[in-house]
């Protein structure tokens, strides 16, 4: 199986642009800060100079190099993303599985928490705990985790059902499969597409939403953010900055998240071997 | 007169190794009847017949009593035995012309015992013989004739002639038909009939069961040496009940059976016993089966226990140990330590509905173990849910469910696994009860990945592969590494299949389990099925349309019609004879189509009354007022107002 998976997947433009994106984003996150020319917080520059061979995106208003700060601010929302998506998508498929199925008074209790977390708008939860406690980053990112699994577990919910209703799922519990047989066998694997969309959604989301945190300022102004650096840059859209300081943060926030759908995107057909049948037909 | 043998042992052979050909018979024949014994060549038949009359050869030991009339026979007084034999005893003996003298005309051999025993003189025993050779269909030009002269069918009548003609009270016939073909088998059939109206005792030793079942009163089965079950005649194609007579009977090509011939697995030729001092034990008793791959080194059986039990399919530890006695079970009398085959699987009033929809009206259903069980009826009419109720999938709401004499309820509550690998299923739909994402290896292995069985990766790739070549599918590599999605329908239903047998189940639930397999694949799946069932006593609970198919595999067969079993019985009798119109009309429709006048109105629920009443050619009035119940017609029963007693194909009858 996982050698005509790889081969499937060499030949798929989807995986091979989100994988691209992704490991370039990765890279950055990982290796930028110690690449980075100078150190963001070094105001020793001429405030909003122009591009230079030295400093690549120019100077911003504090006398900082725009390059450096933007390795810097890919790392922070980078992290934050994968830390919060991650999260709800455990809590979410969690939840979900065991929800759907052992069903029942587990299934309503835990289906009427979602529901209350569903109601909660959860840009007002984080702009109030951010604004009256202001916790570190990585709690925001936590917080977030918390409010969005709901939806995840509902689909995973709802898939799990069918599921179980489903006559190979019905065969391998007669055959003796446990309920830990079924989960990891049949419903985990079969779910797996949810979970990538799943996954890609909620860090998409965790992106913007730390982002938009960071515009807002909600963030400490000492921690490097690519929203940040938009909302600072939007100061001064009278001058000719647009190209030099507020493009490449807004470029590398939509890369980001293109990088993530398109790698869902992919793996989910190659994953699914009825659609990966379609792929080979269509790239043959 | 009457014959009756009292725990009879007897052993050929002196000293070191004996041959143990009977042990502990008893039997027993009333005047004016007629008791055939029957079993495998070497089971001790003839030893039996021939130590009635004291024919036994010198190096055989007889323990037991022989009486006659109540008095015993003393088998070393050769002056009493003269006198008993042909006049009171007489023996047809097997192998034909051998028992004649070529150098004799056949009249005076006739006639010989005549003189010799009766006190006639010359003329007047030839004019006897001639008449009784006559009565037996020998025309007067045939007398002079010597035997060499004489076909094989003519040689057993002048046999008979001979053991007729000083008119015994006990005639023991010993193979009298296996030269004979069919109508002249009706001669020997006559002599039996006319024998037992006249009051003799007749012991027939045979191994054609159907014509032991149509001549004789009771039967008993020997092997090796014991009798393990003696039973009404007519009861040995409906209800035999040792494991060893099923299969005998299972064995035997009978005329109004379809069913493939099946076998008992192993052989066994003959019991040695033999006697010698241990240093600690002095007299250790051995006993060993004869089988074509033991000698007598290794094989040592203990000496008591089942002597079926190696060829057993239901045999448990405990058949091997203890002496197992001949006990009564109803009107049979049998040696089985578990008292005859046992249920695998019985449900009794057994409902389920599915919100307003009865699926199950009260069903009782119990399949033997061993046998197949085929489930027939039109579609809707609940035999999937039966099966699935069976299987311990579909919970009934009434009724009480038992799986090898255990509750099957309390058994899926507290240890379920032990259950589920006994029991095999197969779904209707073979694409859908595989998991899409589950390679062909994953899915044949995944009963024994839940069971941890063979838990080095080899060894299941190994039982696996074992298992896909016995339902004839690709074992290699490329093969075992498919998706579901790239095989086609047939390979699905026998990876199915291989899947539920990987485990090795003692119950197989089969809804419609080949039903998209082109007929060679078919029928080498089903010669698996038959051949799982003679090995390894696989037990059957087969759901099917395909009447024709079900006949071929079936021994027994349950009719449903919505929700209600309406006939159930041997599938003989079934096919040929069904009793109910709505099996006659799902028989008949296989030859031909029918007129939508009689398929109207099939799925219409009836508040009460029969349910087949709205299509029914034989509808009266009650039929619309009251529900029929299961009733004995029989060795079927039926729930029918007015069964039907015209068999379907009156020729074989």
């Amino acid at each position: 199986m996982h050698v005509k998976l790889s081969r499937d997947l060499r030949q798929d433009p989807w995986f091979l642009i989100g994988l691209s994106l992704t490991l370039l984003f990765a890279g950055l996150a990982l290796l930028g800060p110690p690449l980075a020319p100078f150190d963001p917080w070094d105001i020793s520059f001429s405030p909003i100079s122009p591009p230079s061979e030295m400093h690549l995106l120019g100077i911003n208003d504090g006398g900082q190099d725009i390059f450096s700060e933007l390795l810097y601010a890919i790392r922070n929302t980078v992290a934050f993303g994968l830390l919060s998506g991650f999260t709800a998508l455990v809590i979410g498929v969690l939840i979900g599985a065991v929800s759907g199925w052992f069903g029942g008074f587990v299934d309503a209790i835990l289906m009427r928490i979602a529901d209350i977390i569903l109601a909660i708008p959860a840009i007002m939860i984080l702009i109030l705990t951010a604004s009256l406690f202001q916790p570190p980053p990585y709690i925001l990112a936590l917080i977030l985790a918390s409010l969005m699994w709901p939806t995840i577990s509902k689909a995973i919910r709802a898939q799990t059902l069918s599921l179980r209703e489903s006559l190979h799922v019905r065969a391998a519990s007669q055959m003796g499969g446990g309920n830990w047989h079924i989960i990891r066998r049949h419903l985990i694997p079969e779910m797996f597409p949810l979970y990538l969309i799943g996954f890609a959604a909620k860090t998409r989301m965790a992106v913007f939403m730390e982002a938009s945190l960071a515009f807002l300022g909600l963030f400490d102004p000492s921690r490097k953010s690519l929203g940040m650096m938009i909302a600072y840059a939007l100061k001064y859209y009278y001058m000719e900055v647009w190209w030099n300081w507020l493009m490449p943060p807004i470029l590398c926030l939509s890369l980001i998240i293109m990088g993530v759908t398109f790698l869902a995107i992919s793996l989910e057909k190659v994953v699914d071997p009825r659609l990966r049948e379609a792929l080979v037909e269509k790239t043959a | 007169m009457n014959l009756e043998v009292k725990n009879l042992d007897v052993a050929y052979g002196n000293g070191g190794h004996s041959i143990q050909a009977l042990e502990d018979v008893n039997l027993k024949i009333d005047q004016g009847r007629c008791l055939a014994l029957v079993g495998e060549s070497g089971s001790g038949k003839t030893t039996l017949g021939k130590a009635c009359l004291g024919l036994l050869p010198n190096n055989a030991r007889q323990r037991g009593s022989i009486l006659l009339n109540g008095q015993e026979i003393d088998t070393n007084d050769e002056t009493a035995l003269n006198t008993i034999r042909w006049k009171s005893v007489s023996m047809v003996f097997q192998n034909g012309a051998a028992n004649l003298n070529p150098a004799h005309r056949i009249i005076d051999q006739v006639a010989e015992p005549l003189i010799q025993h009766g006190g006639v003189n010359r003329d007047e025993a030839r004019g006897r013989a001639a008449k009784v050779l006559e009565e037996m269909g020998l025309p007067e030009e045939f007398l002079g004739r010597y035997p060499h002269q004489f076909s094989g069918g003519q040689v057993q009548r002048v046999l008979l002639a001979m053991a007729m003609i000083l008119d015994p009270g006990v005639l023991i016939l010993d193979e009298p038909t296996s030269a004979l073909d069919a109508l002249t088998k009706g001669v020997v059939s006559r002599v039996i009939e006319e024998g037992r109206s006249r009051g003799k005792a007749i012991l027939l030793i045979t191994h054609d069961l159907e014509f032991a079942v149509r001549s004789a009163d009771s039967m008993a089965v020997l092997y090796l040496g014991q009798i393990m079950e003696a039973l009404p005649a007519d009861e040995l194609f409906s209800n035999p009940l040792h494991p060893y007579t099923l299969a005998l009977k299972r064995s035997y090509p009978a005329m109004n059976s379809a069913r493939d011939l099946g076998g008992i697995r192993g052989d066994a030729f003959y019991r040695t016993i033999h006697q010698h001092g241990h240093e600690d034990e002095t007299d250790y008793l051995h006993s060993h089966i004869q089988v074509p791959e033991s000698s007598h080194k290794d094989g040592h059986a203990p000496p008591s226990g089942c002597l079926f039990s190696e060829r057993c399919t239901q045999a448990i530890e405990e058949c091997q140990k203890g002496r197992v006695r001949f006990e009564q079970a109803g009107t049979h009398t049998v040696r089985c330590l578990r008292r005859g085959i046992v249920d695998m699987l019985e449900l009794k009033g057994v409902e389920k509905g599915y919100n307003s929809v009865t699926a199950l009206c009260p069903i009782d259903l119990t399949v033997k173990a061993g046998e197949i069980f085929s489930l027939v009826g039109e579609t809707g009419s609940g035999k999937t849910t039966l099966a699935m109720t069976a299987a311990g999938i579909t919970r009934p709401d009434q009724g009480s469910r038992l799986f090898e004499g255990r509750d099957m309820d309390r058994w899926i509550k507290k240890d379920y696994k032990s259950l589920a690998r006994r029991i095999g299923v197969i779904y209707q739909n073979p694409a859908e009860s595989i998991s899409h994402r589950f390679s062909v290896l994953e899915t044949v292995a995944e009963p024994l990945t839940i069971h941890r069985v063979g838990l080095e990766k080899g060894e299941r790739v190994d039982r696996v592969k074992k298992c896909l070549a016995d339902v004839h599918l690709s074992t290699d590599r490329a093969f075992l590494e498919r998706y579901p999605h790239e095989l086609n329908m047939g390979a699905l239903q026998r990876i199915c299949l291989a899947r539920a047998l990987v485990l090795g189940p003692r119950f197989l639930i089969a809804d419609e389990p080949t039903s998209s397999l082109d007929p060679s694949v078919q029928a080498k799946v089903l010669k698996l099925l038959l051949d799982l069932q003679i090995e390894r006593g696989l037990t059957m609970l087969f759901v099917s349309h395909d009447i024709g198919l079900v006949r071929k595999i079936s021994d027994r067969i349950g009719v449903m019609l919505q929700g209600q079993m309406v006939e159930r019985g041997p599938a003989s009798s079934i096919l040929s004879q069904p009793c109910h119109p709505y099996t006659r009309l799902l028989i008949e429709s296989v030859r031909r189509a029918f007129s939508l006048e009689l398929n109207r109105g099939n799925n219409r629920q009836h508040p009460a009354g029969c349910s087949f009443a709205p299509r029914c050619p034989e509808r009266q009035e009650i039929c619309d007022k009251q529900t029929p119940q299961l009733r004995d017609i029989g060795h079927v029963q039926v729930a029918c107002h007015f069964p039907l007693n015209t068999p379907l194909f009156p020729f074989l009858q």
